[in-house]
């Protein structure tokens, strides 16, 4: 950008200035483009103030009999002591408060429940016609009625990944949204939150290509793949640099390679779909040889064998507590994996990958961090809440605004019922932004769906 | 050297997996005492420090700081919670390994003249990976059930397995004729559930008749085989599981079993708080997933958490199987069982219901004497837990089946073991070669 353009940009306004044809008046490549702003707003609120809780801060500590000061939707104060004769007081005593929890993976508005015969034929959850699907935007699909984000919100979440099924080798964007009733997806969207970019390694894409003949047929073939795009990808986003040094002609746009492009650029992080602890290896080497950024290895039920090499690479690893066994590369689960990983100073998250697990998210921590105990770890509750709150924050590049109750940062935190990882414990309050999205307590306060509108009744007979 | 010899003999023994280790410990065994517990008969009310007697394979005696016979082995359960050995109504235990390889998965069969004649008992695998990881989990007992066939609706016959560790699991065959009605099973019916519905009434009345070599009505929709298979259902003998979901469907098991001397259980049961009064009325048990409250499909709008509460306050007979997307079912039987259970609680059902629904009351569905209940006489499948066996965190301490302690090792457990991040206080481990040699 030269420093006379630069006035006309400003001029002609902020997106006429990143959309521009004309040569050499674009400040910034075409990749990081928002075409779906967000116009996501807090719901109603006043400062609150929860005192008399056990709180897991999400930083490692306990704090009994702790208070929670909320203010203009910011976390203002955690303590022992606190007092805001202005703000609403809750008494939580009895009860934990925790940061609000974040699902790193979520198909939520694209596995819609209920599920038909339509999803079948052809389901949102993963763009099929071509093994590279990184033009796809998985925000495009979402459909705010999906019953399950009402149902994540119960149960704790006030932050999701929704990510691209595992079916291509490129899956697209992912989105970050907080799970309140919306009718577009842009209302639930989390304003300044980078997207993800999905890729899957191992069985399933090279099934799926296998099956519609088309794409690699092998985990050999994947890696192939993934190098080409790439290279195509890297010619792509040089001709774009020539092009904004005003050099050259300008390039055609292709979402495609946009995304790649911004993967490339470290503008956009990987989140990769693996089981095996070979492949993550092999896919951590690819990604240092080709320059891109993995955040985060999803399901990863082998991440404990290569524990260390994890945490030397800084890539988080998003594991459930026991699924193992339904197939060849799912065989060699165990329980202990989160405890693992995180014992080797890894990055260890809670993951659900569907809208079922997507409301025991702190159950599966909860056996997770048991089968750790008895390995013989140290895994204290305020230890364990960073696998649902801090970490995944972390890995979604969200570390400065969610996933503690540091003061400064958003006021998402939730009030339990009991210990939160007790199968006994409920979501009694939750809060985005310093508002209550959830209260078990005030029928408004617990939002039901357009579908479920007139369809199931409220309450028990 | 006869020292060195027993020596090595034991460390052949210690060696051996945990199946061949519990074989090997098979043949008598002496009279245990199980002091100072809490016991949960599940028949009878908990009775804190218990002194529990298991001797022959069989509960003796719970009793109220009991004593202790000379010569028995004493257990001191300082407190701790012994139940029966956990009873799953429904699972796919031993009839799947790798659910996603298709030829190592037995639950289906998706070719052939098959029916109700299709019977899983014949593809039980007594050494399936998944059985030690279910009873280190607690569970001795299951129903496992087959998961279709061509001949709408029927599904096959489940068979009861009984998880000892030598592999002879089967306990017995022809358990239950399953039939699958609603959503999930409306392609082989041609694609209506009023098509279900027709066809097993008319299969029930085909299989009614004496088949007659004159009437060309005989035998449309029944192969010989598959006619012989329904007989004991006919006979009341065997029960009907029903497969379904909706109201409407649980209705029509509920009208089934007015009109006939068929015994109906129903195995889903989403929007069965809907007909509690009348499954009530009609004494038809309810197998339901108490984790199920998202409207998985338009079968299951009426989902809700507290559905098992609500069936257990009308008088249902409710037991539990927690499919979990399809994993739980089988992979993680024993402990999402117990999750399910947990969350039942935390929904509404008394927690002596919710331990019936694990134990007791699939024993009762099914027709097993003496499991389920630590009362005297019962099989001695019994489990001394860490916790709230309610809670998935917790695990069994010990377990027995048959009155015989088990492994609690598993594959899972062998792969922990070998990738265990070193612990300060253990001696040095040899890092320099793989852990294929650990």
């Amino acid at each position: 950008m030269t420093m006379h353009r630069a006035p006309r940009c400003l001029m002609i306004g902020l997106m006429a200035c990143l959309t521009a044809t004309e040569p050499g008046a674009a400040a910034t490549p075409p990749w990081l483009r928002d075409l779906f702003p967000s116009t996501y707003r807090p719901l109603p609120r006043e400062d609150t103030l929860i005192v008399h809780a056990t709180i897991l801060d999400g930083v490692g500590h306990r704090i009994e009999d702790g208070a929670l000061l909320m203010r203009d939707g910011r976390i203002a104060a955690v303590g022992p002591h606190l007092a805001d004769a202005k703000a609403h007081m809750i008494d939580a005593r009895g009860r934990w408060i925790t940061p609000g929890l974040i699902d790193i993976h979520s198909h939520d508005g694209t596995y819609v429940v209920p599920i038909t015969a339509t999803d079948e034929d052809a389901s949102d959850v993963s763009e099929l016609s071509d093994p590279n699907a990184a033009d796809s935007w998985i925000e495009t699909a979402i459909n705010p009625q999906d019953p399950a984000f009402a149902r994540a919100l119960a149960h704790g979440v006030t932050t999701l990944q929704v990510l691209p099924g595992s079916s291509p080798i490129f899956g697209g964007r992912s989105v970050v949204l907080h799970p309140i009733p919306a009718t577009t997806m842009q209302a639930m969207k989390v304003p300044g939150a980078p997207w993800g970019m999905k890729m899957a390694c191992g069985e399933n894409p090279k099934s799926e290509d296998a099956e519609k003949r088309r794409g690699p047929t092998s985990r050999e073939g994947e890696i192939a793949f993934i190098r080409a795009a790439f290279a195509k990808a890297d010619r792509y986003r040089q001709a774009w640099g020539r092009y904004l040094a005003g050099q050259g002609t300008q390039p055609d746009d292709d979402a495609r390679l946009d995304t790649l492009a911004a993967v490339l650029d470290g503008r956009i992080a990987v989140h990769m779909h693996c089981y095996r602890a070979d492949e993550m290896a092999v896919m951590l080497d690819l990604s240092r040889a080709l320059g891109f950024r993995i955040a985060a290895f999803h399901h990863a039920v082998e991440g404990y064998k290569i524990a260390p090499l994890l945490a030397r690479a800084h890539v988080c690893a998003a594991v459930w507590s026991d699924w193992w066994g339904y197939k060849m590369e799912a065989l060699d689960g165990i329980r202990e994996n989160a405890a693992f990983i995180d014992a080797a100073g890894g990055c260890a998250m809670m993951h659900s990958d569907s809208p079922f697990l997507g409301q025991w998210l702190n159950i599966e921590a909860g056996k997770a961090a048991a089968a750790g105990r008895r390995a013989g770890l140290d895994l204290p509750p305020e230890h364990v809440i960073g696998w649902l709150t801090a970490n995944p924050a972390r890995a979604l590049g969200q570390e400065t605004r969610i996933g503690t109750l540091e003061p400064g940062k958003d006021a998402d935190a939730v009030i339990w019922s009991a210990e939160p990882f007790s199968v006994y414990a409920h979501a009694d309050m939750v809060f985005i932004d310093g508002a209550v999205a959830f209260d078990r307590a005030d029928p408004h306060r617990r939002p039901r769906t357009d579908f479920e509108l007139g369809r199931t009744p409220p309450e028990a007979p | 050297m006869i020292r060195a010899a027993r020596i090595a003999a034991l460390a052949i023994l210690a060696a051996l997996p945990p199946w061949a280790q519990a074989r090997a410990a098979d043949g008598p065994v002496p009279v245990i005492a199980i002091v100072h517990a809490l016991a949960m008969p599940v028949a009878t009310p908990p009775v804190a420090d218990a002194t529990i007697l298991i001797a022959g394979g069989h509960v003796r005696s719970v009793t109220t700081h009991g004593p202790v016979p000379p010569g028995a082995r004493r257990i001191d359960a300082r407190g701790r919670i012994v139940t029966p050995g956990l009873f799953s109504a429904a699972t796919q235990l031993g009839l799947v390994e790798v659910s996603g390889a298709r030829d190592t998965d037995d639950r289906t069969v998706s070719r052939g003249p098959l029916g109700p004649a299709f019977d899983v008992q014949y593809a039980l695998n007594g050494h399936s990976s998944l059985l030690p990881l279910a009873r280190a989990d607690g569970l001795a007992w299951a129903m496992s059930y087959p998961g279709g066939t061509q001949l709408a609706p029927f599904a096959g016959q489940g068979a009861l397995i009984h998880l000892r560790p030598s592999g002879d699991i089967l306990a017995h065959a022809g358990a239950a004729m399953v039939a699958a009605m609603g959503d999930i099973a409306l392609a082989p019916a041609g694609g209506s559930r009023a098509a279900q519905w027709v066809l097993l009434r008319a299969a029930l009345a085909e299989a009614r008749q004496p088949p007659s070599a004159h009437d060309p009505a005989s035998g449309r929709i029944l192969a010989p085989v598959d006619r012989v298979a329904l007989a004991p259902v006919i006979a009341g003998t065997m029960p009907l599981l029903i497969v379904a979901n909706r109201e409407s469907d649980i209705r029509q098991a509920i009208r089934l079993t007015r009109e006939t001397a068929i015994r109906v259980v129903v195995l889903g049961g989403a929007e069965a708080w809907r007909a509690a009064a009348d499954l009530a009325a009609a004494h038809v048990p309810i197998i339901l997933d108490p984790e199920a409250d998202l409207l998985q499909t338009f079968d299951s709008l009426g989902a809700r958490l507290d559905n098992a509460a609500l069936l257990a306050k009308a008088g249902v007979e409710i037991a539990f199987s927690v499919p979990g997307n399809g994993i739980y079912l089988s992979y993680d039987a024993g402990l999402d069982l117990r999750e399910g259970a947990g969350i039942a609680v935390a929904n509404g059902l008394p927690y002596a219901a919710a331990l019936r629904a694990i134990t007791a009351a699939p024993a009762a569905i099914w027709g097993v004497r003496g499991a389920g209940t630590l009362v005297s006489g019962a099989g001695a499948d019994l489990v001394l837990w860490d916790g709230d066996p309610l809670e998935p965190a917790s695990s069994p301490a010990l377990m027995f089946i048959d009155g015989h302690e088990l492994s609690l090792s598993t594959r899972q457990s062998a792969l922990r073991d070998r990738y265990a991040p070193a612990r300060p206080d253990a001696p040095p481990r040899d890092t320099a070669l793989p852990p294929a040699y650990r």
